[in-house]
């Protein structure tokens, strides 16, 4: 036999164990295995604005798997002291570990099924293979320490467990490291392709966890998860557990062939390893194992593989981690501008307390804006997530990304809360930060070309963005008078004192006589040094005809300023609310807009002293 | 799929007598294991129900703002209606800066009708920046190391010394003498440093912007405010580019933290906030030199009059009215803050004050002493 089915229903005649008619606990298991992963994959697919704008009841079950995470519970009750909203469901995990042991591993753990799947399709071990690589080793410790490491940190106010808690993992590696290129294949099944920063980072962590499982049978469960080794913490209580019948054992070694937790069910059980996957009791030959309440305690071993000194050290590099992590300035003195954190986020502090580096508001965000980040808002922000305002813009009318975030990171806010209507008048809008202009870049300040798009599609009412006329003198735009009436004047180059040649005349007929969105004037200034200002109506190579008339009839090498007029956009700092829809639909594109928000100004940090990064005293 | 598998067999093939896994599982064992189990369980639950938080407003809550007491309460009964609000006190040939400012307080009763036997007064020079005594951007050292004497004479317990400059604390305390100042008395410097800093409610609920008002609550350096009973303000009087004068309410600035840079949007409705925040024990303002030009931060020892004033006052607009006409050389009518203060004082705190905001009227009553 070098591999058997993953339903163990071969009828293989050295099968014991709960006995070999149809029905199996491992088929039980294999069902609920099934159905929590085809869970996944469904609150996954369904995970999308369009979708939940249509089935507004869905949205509180698609973060379920990761609210029913106690680590994720337990820890950002570490980190905050509270325990946000539906975390409080993985009380139930919790429990059911207290009595039954890791059964969360084996038959819900979407990420354990499919780190399962793939060492039963792709793992080339024969019986006798397995049966070794199924051995425990001292390595699988190490979950244990990365636990305590990232709890530790937890208590000092710095969330990681995000980066491998398994829940978290595969959300994030499926929404920014497999969705991408599914909608690449089709975008008509999967939607339009999104883009997302360090996307192949996520997807090779994914990659490279799935393909260990060839290395070491379900390395990421054994070797890495944090939250199997909180379950594990727990499991030591369990009142069930998997024992062997000493009397009917051969110690034959055949129970370790598909033990999926590696934990010794041969000798004396590892409590805290079994995964509850209950291939040892349905492969023993010998009807050795039972599942049984509170068996004796001599064939098992309680406790989780920790020392004294494996605790201390995985204790000090969590301790280690936060000045490390902190003494950055990232979420104080050097907080960057570009980290802009999606609408309803709390204050940075509070939010790195409380991200879990899921990526649902990613995947829920209807227009992409919200992306993973790199290391801008530190070492601790890696893949939280920040508004990229290249990618996309917040919509106005919008607040899924709070609806979807399990942990409160993003906190529930209403329509009404984010605009500051109605009950939240006096609270005002929430702003995530304010746009700026780049005056070199924007066309109408640097270049004096007409455009305000970003006027034109600013969503706030009223307008943050105004516009106002403003005059520039054009390039070659200083004329010498040659002839003059009371409408009209003929102009001459300036003589260039050292050059050969004078500039070439920039005019073409008629080409100042402007329109809605431009308008060009002449000013001229008379020998007396006074001066008036008439807009062109109409003019050929070398005359300008005024509306009206001059006030004084221009004299003879008399100056005449050619002036172009454009509407300039100007910010309403009261207004502003950043959602960057002027940053993505700039006209300079393909490079750094005209006009870009930064997180200066944002109304989170508003009344955290030192902290606080709003611009405007008056609010 | 628990069932129940306990060992059965009373007996095994390891000879007579039960077997030695079965004398572990007594009822005693049962009740350790069965109770740890549900131990575990019970506090996990509750655990679980104590930290829950439905709508995660529980764990954004900020502690509640403090508020700070009146300092100038315990001393409004023992002042009559007659009593001075506000003494001018000029150098005269040789007096020392401390014969001056005993001189100042002396027609209010001396510094015993502020300072009792016991207190810990704390003293609010302005030490905003790291510059010599001469150029009269801080406020004299002497004045301070004079005031923290006569508090030491009056019985006061602890003088303690505080102030948030702009520039690197160390340096500003140091480079004024301010530091020397308070190792000479006895006093205790207590520089800012994060943990020093409360949020402090300056007025319930939003400020309202049309009632001239800018400030709700704001970070305060509140650990020396929470030591002291007694708080005198120590300003010196001088230039300000953007308020046009730096006085007594000015002064309370640098008892602020947070996002201090915004208050230049607003600097009149800050100032008399302010004023109207604390209500000090006593004000008394360097005007022995003068800085008259390019405030706050002067440079120039030529912007710098030597004006040789002290002035001692329980009412800051009186104060600041006296010092911008009279030692900064302007005219009140123009301060917009003085207005501001004036209107705010008249509720709240201005309770525990004189009803009187006048200054000129303090004159006309005889309320302002020059000595």
């Amino acid at each position: 036999m070098t591999r058997t089915d993953m339903n163990k229903n071969d009828t293989s005649s050295t099968r014991g164990g709960t006995g070999g008619g149809l029905w199996r606990i491992t088929t039980a298991r294999i069902a609920s295995q099934a159905f929590f992963f085809a869970a996944f994959v469904g609150l996954i697919a369904v995970t999308s604005y369009v979708y939940l704008a249509d089935n507004p009841r869905l949205i509180s079950w698609v973060s379920k798997l990761l609210e029913i995470d106690p680590l994720v519970g337990i820890s950002t009750a570490l980190t905050t002291r509270t325990i946000y909203s539906g975390l409080i469901f993985s009380l139930v995990i919790l429990l059911l570990t207290i009595a039954l042991g890791r059964v969360f591993c084996n038959w819900v753990c979407p990420f354990g099924t499919l780190h399962h799947f793939t060492g039963w399709a792709f793992g080339r071990f024969t019986t006798k293979q397995r049966i070794d690589a199924n051995r425990y080793r001292p390595s699988y410790a190490i979950k244990y320490m990365i636990l305590i490491a990232m709890l530790v940190a937890a208590m000092f106010g710095s969330l990681q467990i995000g980066l491998l808690d398994p829940i978290a993992t595969i959300h994030r590696s499926v929404t920014i490291g497999v969705m991408p290129g599914l909608q690449e294949a089709s975008p008509a099944t999967f939607g339009d392709i999104r883009v997302y920063h360090l996307a192949w980072l996520v997807g090779l962590m994914l990659l490279a966890l799935v393909l260990l499982n060839l290395l070491i049978p379900r390395f990421f469960c054994r070797v890495l998860c944090p939250l199997g080794a909180l379950l594990g913490m727990f499991s030591r209580f369990s009142l069930w557990r998997v024992h062997r019948d000493k009397d009917k054992c051969t110690s034959c070694g055949l129970c370790r062939t598909h033990c999926e937790g590696a934990c010794d069910p041969d000798t004396s059980l590892r409590k805290s390893e079994c995964l509850v996957c209950f291939n040892c009791v349905d492969d023993c030959p010998h009807g050795a194992l039972k599942f049984g309440y509170l068996p004796p305690t001599d064939t098992q071993v309680t406790n989780p593989d920790l020392d004294r000194r494996k605790v201390v050290i995985a204790g000090l590099a969590g301790l280690a981690f936060i000045p490390l992590a902190k003494a950055g300035g990232k979420t104080t003195k050097d907080f960057q501008s570009s980290v802009i954190r999606p609408p309803g986020s709390v204050e940075e502090q509070e939010f790195l307390k409380r991200c879990i580096k899921c990526g649902q508001c990613m995947r829920v965000c209807p227009t992409n804006v919200v992306q993973p980040a790199a290391l801008e808002a530190g070492i601790e922000g890696l893949w939280t997530p920040v508004m990229n305002y290249r990618v996309g813009a917040c919509q106005l009318n919008c607040v899924a990304c709070g609806q979807v975030c399990p942990t409160g990171a993003i906190q529930r806010i209403s329509i009404e809360q984010k605009l500051g209507v109605g009950k939240y008048a006096a609270a005002g809008a929430i702003r995530l930060g304010m746009a700026n202009y780049d005056l070199g870049r924007c066309l109408p300040w640097g270049k004096g070309m007409p455009c305000v798009v970003c006027e034109e599609v600013c969503p706030v009412s009223p307008k943050a963005i105004y516009t106002e006329w403003r005059q520039f003198v054009m390039r070659h735009g200083k004329k010498m008078i040659t002839a003059a009436s009371a409408q009209t004047l003929t102009l001459a180059e300036m003589p260039h004192g050292g050059q050969l040649r004078p500039d070439p005349t920039v005019l073409q007929p008629n080409s100042l006589q402007g329109d809605d969105s431009q308008r060009f004037y002449v000013r001229v200034h008379h020998a007396s040094g006074t001066t008036e200002t008439h807009r062109i109506i109409a003019n050929s190579v070398d005359t300008v005809r005024i509306d009206g008339a001059f006030a004084r009839v221009p004299g003879n090498n008399d100056i005449a300023v050619l002036l172009n007029e454009v509407q300039v956009p100007i910010i309403d700092s009261a207004r502003c609310i950043g959602c960057g829809l002027c940053e993505r639909e700039c006209v300079i594109i393909g490079d750094r807009r005209g006009v870009y928000v930064t997180a200066a100004g944002e109304t989170r940090s508003h009344g955290y002293g030192e902290r606080d990064r709003s611009i405007r005293l008056i609010k | 799929m628990p069932q129940d598998n306990r060992p059965q067999q009373p007996a095994g093939p390891h000879g007579e007598g039960p077997r030695p896994d079965d004398q572990g599982m007594g009822r005693r064992d049962f009740l350790k294991r069965v109770g740890a189990a549900a131990g575990v369980a019970g506090l996990a639950a509750a655990g679980y129900v104590t930290l829950h938080d439905p709508t995660g407003e529980a764990g954004l809550a900020m502690p509640p703002p403090i508020r700070l007491p009146n300092y100038f309460a315990s001393v409004y009964d023992k002042f009559s209606a007659s009593d001075p609000r506000l003494v001018i006190a000029r150098t005269s040939g040789e007096q020392t800066i401390l014969e001056t400012v005993r001189k100042a307080l002396a027609p209010m009763g001396g510094i015993e009708r502020f300072v009792q036997h016991g207190d810990v007064v704390l003293l609010k020079p302005n030490v905003a920046f790291d510059r010599a005594p001469a150029l009269a951007t801080t406020t004299n050292p002497e004045v301070v190391a004079a005031v923290a004497q006569l508090c030491f004479g009056a019985g006061a317990s602890q003088v303690l010394i505080t102030d948030n400059p702009i520039e690197a604390p160390q340096n500003c305390f140091y480079k004024s003498r301010i530091t020397e100042a308070a190792q000479r008395t006895g006093a205790t410097l207590m520089l800012p440093s994060s943990s020093r800093f409360r949020d402090v409610e300056i007025r319930p609920g939003a400020p309202d912007p049309t009632r001239n008002e800018a400030l709700g609550t704001w970070q305060i350096l509140y650990e020396p405010l929470r030591a002291a009973n007694k708080v005198i303000g120590l300003p010196i009087v001088k230039d300000h580019n953007l308020a046009r004068g730096s006085l007594s309410m000015k002064n309370w600035y640098g008892l602020l933290g947070g996002r201090r840079n915004q208050f230049h949007q607003a600097i009149h409705e800050v100032i008399s906030d302010l004023g109207y925040m604390i209500s000090p024990t006593l004000v008394i303002a360097d005007g022995t030199r003068v800085l008259m030009r390019n405030g706050p931060t002067g440079g120039r020892i030529d912007d710098v009059k030597q004006a040789g004033t002290i002035v001692a006052a329980v009412d800051q607009v009186a104060c600041d009215a006296w010092c911008y006409e009279n030692l900064l050389e302007r005219d009140p009518a123009r301060l917009a803050y003085l207005e501001y203060a004036e209107q705010k004082f008249g509720e709240g705190i201005g309770e525990k004050r004189f009803g009187q905001r006048d200054w000129k009227a303090y004159r006309d009553r005889g309320l302002i002493t020059e000595v």
